[in-house]
C-alpha cells in the first residue's frame, strides 16, 4: 500500500498518494491495536490467573498463585499521562510470559497486592 | 575418610591455599607457550626484543598473575550458617553472597584435571533464584569438599544440630562421605526398581547404585552419533582433497584457495572433534543412584562431578532416542534443575548419558519413584514406542497431520496420578515428564490454521532448562479439557509435595 503510494508519487502525477497511504496505513495498524486491545483480558480465579492476549494468534496462559515469585508494575511516561501501568507476573519459569498490559494504575497495583497476598498465602517451594 | 571428621566451618574461612597456584595455572602454561613461540621464532623473524628482556616480561607476567590470584584468594571467604552459606569476594568490586538454603536445589562437587590431581575440589551450591544466584567454593581439599557438600545438605534438609561443631553426627545421619572410586554393592542393580518401588530408610548412611554406563556403550554412543558422522565425512573430504594437492601440488594454479579450503576443513575437524570428546569426558564412568539427601549423579573422565538432587528439585524429565540409537533400544535422560543454569548446562542436566530401556525406566524412578499409574513400564513403553492412542494417551487428531507430516501419530499425552507424560518424535523419538506440583504455569495457544482445524497447542512452563515441554496440536476440547485438568492437578500436587525441608516432616 504504501509502496504503491511512493510508486505514485514518484511517477509525478498524484502528489497525495503518499500521505494518502501512510493515512491507511496509521488507520490499519490503529484498528489492529483496537482489536488486540479489546482481545486482551484478564480473570482471577479462585486459584489461579488467567490472561488472555491476541486474536489471531491467540493465547491464554494460567499462572498459579502460588508459582508467583514476584510481580512488577510497570510504567513508562507517555503510560503515566494516561494513567495505566504493566503488570507483569514472574514464576521461577522464563516460558510464563504473563503480563497484562493498560491496566488502570490504581487497578494495578490493587492487583500487585491482591496477587502478592494471594501468592504468599499459596508459596510451596518451586 | 570419615575418620577424619572434616568440620564445614562455622566463621569465616579462606578456601585452601593452593587456590591461586591451581587458578593461575593455565595462565602459566599460556605464558610459557607464549614465550616458547617468541623464542623459536626468533632466529627466522630476527626478533624485536633481546631474549632476556622477553624471558623478564614472561617472568613478571607470572609474578603479577600469582600475586593477583594469592591477593583474591585472601579476600575470598566462606562460611555455612544454619539457614545458608555465606560466601564474599572480589578486590575490585566486592561481593557478599548468601544462598539460602531453604531453596537449595543441588549441590556438586567439580573437580577439574588440575585440582583433582593435587586432591581439590570445587563446592558449587545451587540455588533458586535470578541468574547468578549459586555460590561456589574453591578449592577445598577433597574431604573438606565432602564434609561442607553433607553438612549443607543435612541443613537444608531440616536437622538442627545443638552442637555446631558436631558436623560428624549429622553428616552420619544423613550422608556418608563417598570415597572416590568406592564401589557401592552391586546387589543394589537387581531389584526392578519400576515394579516395586522401595522405600528409602530415612538413615540410609550410603549410596545405593541404580546404574553405571559402561565405557564400550558410552564409546559406542558417541561412535553412533551424527557429530560422529559428519567428522567421518569431512575428515574424509579432507583427506581426499590433501592427496590430491599432494598429486598437483606444482601445476595446480589456486592453492591459495583450496589451502584456504583445506584450513576450514580442519577447523571442522577439530570442532566436531572436541565436541565427541566433551561427551566422552563429561560422561565416562557414568553412575547414577539415590541416598537419603537425594539422587546421586558421578560422572567425568579428566574432569569430575559428582552431583546431589535432593528430592523434589527436579523440574521435568526428558527421555529421548535418535534414529541412530534405534537400533541398540539406547536411551538419553535429561532433567531440568531450578539452580542449573550456567554454560555447561548440557552436563549438569544429564541424568543417563546413554542406557539400555531398563536404565530409562530407572532414570525416570529415581526421580518419581511413584509414577501415580497402576502399570508404569508399560505407560513408559508407549510413551517410548507407542502412537496414537494406545493405552490412555489422549492423541492428537489426524487433521494434525498438515502440521507434523512426519510425527502426527506420535503427539499425544498422558496425565497420571503424578506427572504429566508427553510424546512426540518419529525419527527423533522422545518425551517429556513433568511431575504435576513441579508445573510452574501453563498455556493454551491458537493460530488461525489451528483454529479452521479445530487444534490447540499446550505448552507447560518449567523452570530454565534444557527441557521446553509442548503438547502441540491437540484437539481444541481436549486441550481445554487438559489445561483444566492440568491446573487441578498441579494445585493437587503442591497441596502432597515433599516439603522444602525434605527430612523436616519426619524427624520433626
Amino acid at each position: 500500500m504504501l509502496a504503491a503510494g511512493i510508486v505514485l508519487g514518484l511517477n509525478g502525477g498524484a502528489w497525495w498518494a503518499l500521505p494518502a497511504g501512510v493515512l491507511v496505513l496509521a488507520l490499519w495498524i490503529s484498528w489492529i491495536i483496537v482489536r488486540q486491545v479489546s482481545a486482551h483480558a484478564w480473570v482471577e480465579r479462585e486459584d489461579d490467573l488467567m490472561v488472555r492476549r491476541g486474536r489471531i494468534f491467540r493465547r491464554v496462559t494460567v499462572v498459579p498463585y502460588g508459582r508467583m515469585q514476584f510481580v512488577d508494575v510497570a510504567s513508562g511516561p507517555l503510560a503515566r499521562a494516561f494513567g495505566i501501568a504493566r503488570v507483569q507476573l514472574h514464576t521461577a519459569s522464563p516460558g510464563s510470559d504473563a503480563h497484562i498490559a493498560g491496566v488502570p494504575a490504581e487497578e494495578a497495583a490493587r492487583l500487585r497486592d491482591r496477587l502478592t497476598t494471594r501468592g504468599e498465602a499459596r508459596l510451596a517451594g518451586l | 575418610m570419615t575418620a577424619t571428621p572434616s568440620v564445614a566451618p562455622r566463621e569465616w574461612t579462606r578456601t585452601h591455599p593452593v587456590t591461586p597456584f591451581i587458578h593461575v595455572i593455565r595462565t602459566v602454561f599460556a605464558l610459557m607457550a607464549v614465550y616458547a613461540i617468541e623464542v623459536t621464532q626468533r632466529p627466522e623473524e630476527g626478533g624485536t626484543l633481546p631474549g632476556f628482556v622477553l624471558f623478564a616480561i614472561a617472568c613478571g607476567a607470572i609474578a603479577i598473575a600469582i600475586g593477583w590470584a594469592a591477593a583474591e584468594w585472601r579476600v575470598n571467604l566462606y562460611r555455612i550458617g544454619d539457614d545458608a552459606v555465606y560466601h564474599k569476594h572480589g578486590i575490585v568490586f566486592h561481593q557478599h553472597r548468601q544462598a539460602r538454603l531453604d531453596r537449595l536445589q543441588a549441590v556438586d562437587i567439580i573437580q577439574p584435571f588440575i585440582a583433582r590431581v593435587f586432591g581439590f575440589a570445587d563446592v558449587k551450591i545451587d540455588v533458586a533464584g535470578g541468574r547468578e544466584s549459586n555460590v561456589s567454593i574453591k578449592y577445598l581439599k577433597l574431604e573438606d569438599a565432602d564434609a561442607l557438600r553433607n553438612e549443607v545438605l543435612a541443613l537444608a534438609a531440616g536437622y538442627r544440630s545443638e552442637h555446631p561443631g558436631a558436623a560428624g553426627g549429622v553428616g552420619g545421619a544423613v550422608a556418608v562421605p563417598v570415597p572416590v572410586g568406592a564401589t557401592p554393592s552391586p546387589t543394589a542393580n537387581a531389584a526392578s526398581p519400576v515394579a516395586v518401588p522401595p522405600r528409602v530408610p530415612v538413615v540410609a548412611a550410603s549410596e545405593r547404585v541404580l546404574y553405571r554406563v559402561p565405557g564400550g556403550r558410552l564409546v559406542g554412543s558417541i561412535l553412533v552419533s551424527w557429530s560422529a558422522i559428519a567428522l567421518l565425512i569431512v575428515a574424509a573430504v579432507t583427506w581426499m582433497i590433501v592427496g590430491a594437492i599432494g598429486d598437483e601440488a606444482t601445476s595446480s594454479q589456486d592453492f591459495g584457495s583450496t589451502g584456504g579450503g583445506v584450513t576450514a576443513m580442519i577447523v571442522w575437524v577439530i570442532s566436531l572433534g572436541t565436541v565427541l570428546w566433551a561427551q566422552l569426558n563429561n560422561n565416562a564412568n557414568f553412575s547414577a543412584g539415590i541416598a537419603a539427601d537425594g539422587i546421586r549423579l558421578s560422572h567425568g573422565l579428566l574432569d569430575t562431578r559428582r552431583q546431589t538432587v535432593p528430592p523434589g528439585r527436579v523440574q521435568a524429565l526428558v527421555v529421548k532416542q535418535s534414529l541412530l540409537w534405534r537400533g541398540f533400544d539406547w536411551w538419553k535422560v535429561s532433567l531440568n534443575v531450578a539452580g542449573y543454569h550456567e554454560q555447561k548446562q548440557e552436563t549438569v542436566s544429564t541424568l543417563l548419558p546413554v542406557g539400555t530401556r531398563q536404565d530409562a525406566l530407572d532414570a525416570v524412578w529415581l526421580v518419581l519413584p511413584d509414577l501415580g499409574d497402576p502399570d508404569p513400564a508399560g505407560t513408559i513403553a508407549t510413551a517410548m514406542v507407542g502412537s496414537r492412542a494406545e493405552n490412555g494417551f489422549t492423541a492428537s487428531p489426524t487433521r494434525s497431520w498438515i502440521f507434523d507430516p512426519l510425527q502426527w501419530w506420535r503427539r499425544g499425552v498422558k496425565a497420571t496420578d503424578r506427572a504429566l507424560l508427553i510424546r512426540k518424535g518419529w525419527l527423533l523419538r522422545e518425551f517429556y515428564v513433568i511431575p504435576h506440583e513441579r508445573t510452574q504455569s501453563l498455556a493454551i495457544r491458537q493460530g488461525p490454521l489451528q483454529r479452521l482445524l479445530g487444534l490447540a497447542t499446550i505448552e507447560v512452563h518449567s523452570t530454565r532448562g534444557v527441557i521446553r515441554p509442548v503438547a502441540a496440536h491437540l484437539a481444541l476440547e481436549d486441550a481445554i479439557a487438559l489445561i483444566e485438568d492440568q491446573a487441578r492437578r498441579a494445585r493437587e500436587g503442591r497441596a502432597r509435595q515433599t516439603p522444602e525441608q525434605w527430612m523436616a516432616a519426619v524427624t520433626g
